[in-house]
């Protein structure tokens, strides 16, 4: 894929802080304060944007329809283009990429909402499972990571000190994000001190339940540049599903991750991962995220080193609004290029991988590669 | 369309109330193997699956595209998954089209289906929400009142809603796929219960299962053949909000907007010349009349009368939903895509004992939502 | 350990529990309160001064904040309904019954309610109606509070006064 594409951009990106519980606000009411900031960030009114894509699952929700309220909050009057995935918002904003890309459209809108604390995921998320066994036998998020972090651990050697550690360093960097969930640091002593949740992972290896509602705005060349003084133009981006079958998939690489980065990094034209100066990715345990640094082509860092840095937002572990924590990576890496990072800023930051995942045992993935330079002129 | 996008296959299941035969894999699976053996395609020619169902509550798992992906052919491709509530299918639709127009795929598999049987429907649809006493069960609790709305505005005559009801079941005659195929009078019609005044059990949808599926490709796989392909000359989604004070319920103005940029992209100027038959989504018999109006093939006001002189029977000026449409068979997340398809078969010529003659374009519709969501094509037999 | 079924296994039977614990928001919380006090409270929209019930924090019409709440009468218009045959899920109700959307005096969009202490064939478009409240003491500032909607007997509304509110 060689093609000359479309320059997009994300311009704009607003987020509540994640909490543990929005006692205040339901779901849909809680992204209307977050459209109406993202609109002021780029200094536009509703009508100015083309297209509106959102992402959001009926099922967390615990509403079938629990979409439809977004569009009374997402300045749906007059009607507007739209569509909705069952997906998280990394997914959405691929699509609205898309979209930009068949020149009917310039401007987009991306939205996520979801309260996670009003469901219990892991009872939801044991739903997704095909239903005859897997599901029936009561495998739930936890444990299908629990047996991906084994067999990891298993092929490579690595031990529960490794896994403190990965996670340490998230909850350090988590400490620099006022709109994280956990800002508190954790030492890797600590964390391995916590009670396993599912062997391998403990407690302090996992996300914790939280929720928010987010909205990034893209926007075409031409159009861009008016709405944000430093634009994070997309490179490359492109998304892989593999089979769900646990049994049926090497659990210990992410081959749909894999191949979702080439494909995006050769639109980018980037030799590898190694040229960007941050990742954000939707690993939400340890294994996770050495298993797609792996994917990527990228080593684990020992503590500082050369490379890109990782989640220096403290990525999921700090922060995990299902369905949200997409688009966050995503956002994260526009704030990153448009030096809006504040103290989690990376100097000098001028390009960037944001990841997005779904599914059990990263089914499903999307990656960006962005810049601060166009990428085609 | 910039670039020429056409729908080059299309494969759907015989519907029906259980269609025991087939576990949820096996039922999508019939779809899509009759959509590739009609595209002359294997799996290893699509680059993405694009998938469509309503809500997941209706069979009881979660974002079952996730476990599907193999059935469906997604391993290691691009799958993503569209929900915009009834009119799901066709935006679903809609969206593979998008990925093709992009430039970035050249032929794309769309799936949508409903296994309704497994799961229960009436409370997928309906099930007790906070903070709101119950009120209505199903979705006809829903829209009855404002079909009652539309009778009371136009003093359209009773026996109306029956006549579109009794037509359908006999275009779905004509359907080796669909479900409901026994023939039924307008008096049946008016004689069979009340569900919710003004709508009758025999003018409402049934609850299906069944799957679709389209392969949508770019111009220089749809000038391979092996068929005429329908190409997709103007197609959109649009959405509104719910409670905006005034809303007109019974011709939403996003169903409006949605037609007259459909319209404007695929060159039609007067629906009603320009488009010789039509897929428009009636769950609820009295649908028909009132998206006659709101598509601009009649007047306001006007579209019960079109029906009353059977101007949109099969055979006549502009036959309505040729299939039988979703009174006759409605697994939900399907029906959108069937409208779709079964528009893009009348272009190719394939719609067999129901083939309408000399089909130059034809318009396939849905609706979803509290009449929110819109989602249309017109498809034409010439690029 | 149970014997292998004898013939091939057709259907397997799940059922679905998931428990939800969700929030009303301030909003609504604050109209479901106001219940006890026989009041139905709406938002007003900042820039339009149009007022929704119930209480929202933005306009879908303007996109302006709502951030004025208003007390509306507890009586309005059917502006337009059906005659339901069929029970619902979660509450025994008589059939046939009247499932109607109202439009409070003072409201610039409808609720859906439910009408009884009438026929059903006495309700028509335009029919004036009034709340029916728990009596006091036994209204707990839920959604429970109003029990129903009946007619009040006024002539009906003038088509042109409700045609727009449906």
């Amino acid at each position: 894929m060689t093609a000359t594409l479309r320059n997009v951009a994300v311009v704009g990106f607003a987020q509540l802080p994640v909490v543990a519980r929005d006692e205040h606000r339901m779901a849909t009411e809680m992204l209307y304060p977050v459209v109406r900031e993202a609109l002021a960030q780029v200094g536009v009114e509703r009508d100015a944007i083309d297209y509106q894509v959102s992402a959001s699952t009926d099922y967390m929700d615990g509403r079938p329809f629990g979409f439809v309220a977004a569009l009374d909050v997402m300045g749906s009057w007059p009607p507007r283009q739209d569509l909705h995935l069952e997906m998280d918002g990394a997914f959405a904003a691929y699509y609205a990429w898309l979209k930009i890309q068949t020149g009917e459209v310039d401007t987009a809108l991306v939205a996520t909402h979801g309260k996670v604390s009003e469901g219990e995921p892991d009872r939801v998320f044991n739903l997704a499972l095909e239903p005859y066994y897997h599901g029936a036998i009561g495998l739930d998020p936890t444990s299908t990571s629990a047996l991906q972090a084994s067999a990891f651990m298993a092929r490579t050697g690595a031990t529960d000190a490794d896994l403190a550690r990965v996670a340490s360093r998230s909850r350090a960097a988590g400490t620099r994000n006022p709109d994280a969930q956990l800002r508190e640091a954790a030492s890797a002593e600590s964390l391995q001190r916590t009670p396993f949740k599912v062997r391998p992972l403990r407690d302090g290896y996992l996300p914790p339940i939280g929720e928010t509602a987010t909205c990034l705005v893209l926007a075409a060349e031409g159009k861009a540049e008016t709405l944000c003084d430093r634009p994070a133009w997309i490179h490359g981006t492109h998304h892989i599903s593999e089979l769900q079958t646990i049994g049926a998939r090497d659990l210990t690489r992410s081959a749909s991750a894999r191949l979702a980065a080439e494909k995006a990094l050769a639109m980018a034209g980037l030799a590898s991962a190694r040229e960007v100066d941050l990742v954000e990715l939707l690993a939400t345990n340890p294994v996770e995220e050495l298993i797609l640094l792996d994917a990527l082509g990228l080593e684990a860092r020992s503590g500082g080193g050369s490379g890109p840095a990782i989640n220096p937002s403290g990525g999921p572990l700090c922060a995990h609004p299902i369905m949200s924590t997409g688009s966050i990576r995503l956002g994260e890496a526009f704030r990153q290029l448009a030096g809006r990072a504040g103290e989690r800023q990376v100097a000098k930051a001028a390009r960037a991988i944001a990841h997005g995942a779904q599914g059990h045992c990263l089914q499903q993935n999307v990656v960006f590669v962005l810049g601060s330079e166009r990428r085609w002129s | 369309m910039s670039r020429p996008v056409a729908v080059v296959g299309v494969g759907q299941t015989k519907h029906g109330a259980r269609r025991s035969d087939h576990s949820i894999p096996g039922l999508v699976r019939e779809a899509v193997d009759r959509a590739l053996l009609d595209a002359g395609l294997e799996h290893a020619d699509i680059d993405a699956v694009v998938v469509g169902k309503a809500p997941d509550m209706l069979e009881g798992i979660a974002q079952p595209e996730q476990f599907l992906v193999g059935a469906l052919g997604g391993h290691m491709k691009p799958v993503l998954r569209v929900h915009t509530a009834g009119s799901v299918g066709a935006s679903t639709a809609i969206t593979a089209a998008v990925h093709v127009q992009s430039g970035l795929y050249d032929r794309v598999l769309t799936v949508a289906f409903e296994k309704q049987s497994e799961g229960n429907a009436m409370w997928a649809l309906s099930p007790s929400m906070p903070f709101t006493p119950p009120l209505v069960a199903g979705a006809g609790g829903f829209f009855a009142p404002y079909c009652r709305a539309y009778i009371r505005k136009t003093a359209a005559p009773m026996h109306i809603g029956p006549m579109i009801a009794a037509n359908a079941r006999e275009n779905a005659g004509r359907n080796e796929y669909a479900h409901l195929t026994e023939p039924m009078t307008v008096e049946d019609v008016m004689n069979s219960p009340m569900l919710w005044d003004p709508i009758r059990y025999l003018e409402t949808c049934p609850s299906s299962d069944g799957a679709v599926a389209l392969v949508i490709a770019n111009e220089t796989q749809a000038r391979k053949g092996p068929r005429k392909p329908a190409w997709i000359k103007g197609a959109a989604s649009y959405a509104e909000a719910m409670w905006v004070p005034g809303r007109d319920q019974v011709s939403p103005r996003a169903g409006k907007v949605c037609a007259r940029h459909v319209y404007d992209k695929a060159g039609i100027r007067n629906p009603w010349t320009d488009i010789q038959t039509a897929e428009i989504y009636v769950p609820f018999s009295w649908f028909e009349a009132m998206w006659l109006e709101n598509l601009g093939f009649c007047a306001e006001g006007e579209g019960w009368k079109a029906v009353d002189r059977g101007d949109q029977k099969f055979g006549r000026h502009l036959p309505v939903n040729p299939s039988g449409g979703v009174l006759c068979t409605n697994p939900i997340g399907a029906s959108g895509m069937l409208r779709l398809g079964e528009a893009a078969l009348q272009v190719m010529g394939r719609a067999g004992a129901h083939q309408v003659e000399n089909v130059r374009h034809a318009l396939g519709h849905a609706y979803g939502g509290g009449a929110q969501y819109f989602a249309m094509w017109v498809v034409g037999a010439e690029p | 350990m149970q014997e292998p079924p004898a013939e091939p296994v057709k259907y397997i039977d799940t059922n679905v529990r998931l428990p939800y614990h969700y929030v009303a928001g301030d909003y609504r919380a604050r109209q479901l309160r106001a219940f006890k006090d026989r009041k139905i409270l709406g938002s007003r929209c900042a820039k339009t001064g149009k007022v929704f019930i119930p209480p929202v924090p933005n306009s879908p019409e303007s996109f302006a904040p709502c951030t004025e709440f208003v007390e509306v009468p507890d009586r309005g218009v059917v502006t337009t309904f059906c005659i339901v045959n069929i029970p619902v899920i979660g509450r025994s109700l008589e059939l046939p019954y009247v499932a109607a959307s109202v439009a409070l005096d003072g409201a610039d969009i409808s609720i859906f309610a439910l009408i009884l202490e009438c026929k059903p064939e006495d309700v028509h478009m335009g029919t004036r109606v009034e709340a029916v409240w728990k009596p006091d003491g036994e209204r707990q500032g839920n959604h429970e509070d109003i029990l129903h909607f009946r007619p009040t007997g006024e002539p009906d509304a003038p088509l042109e006064s409700f045609i727009n509110r449906l």
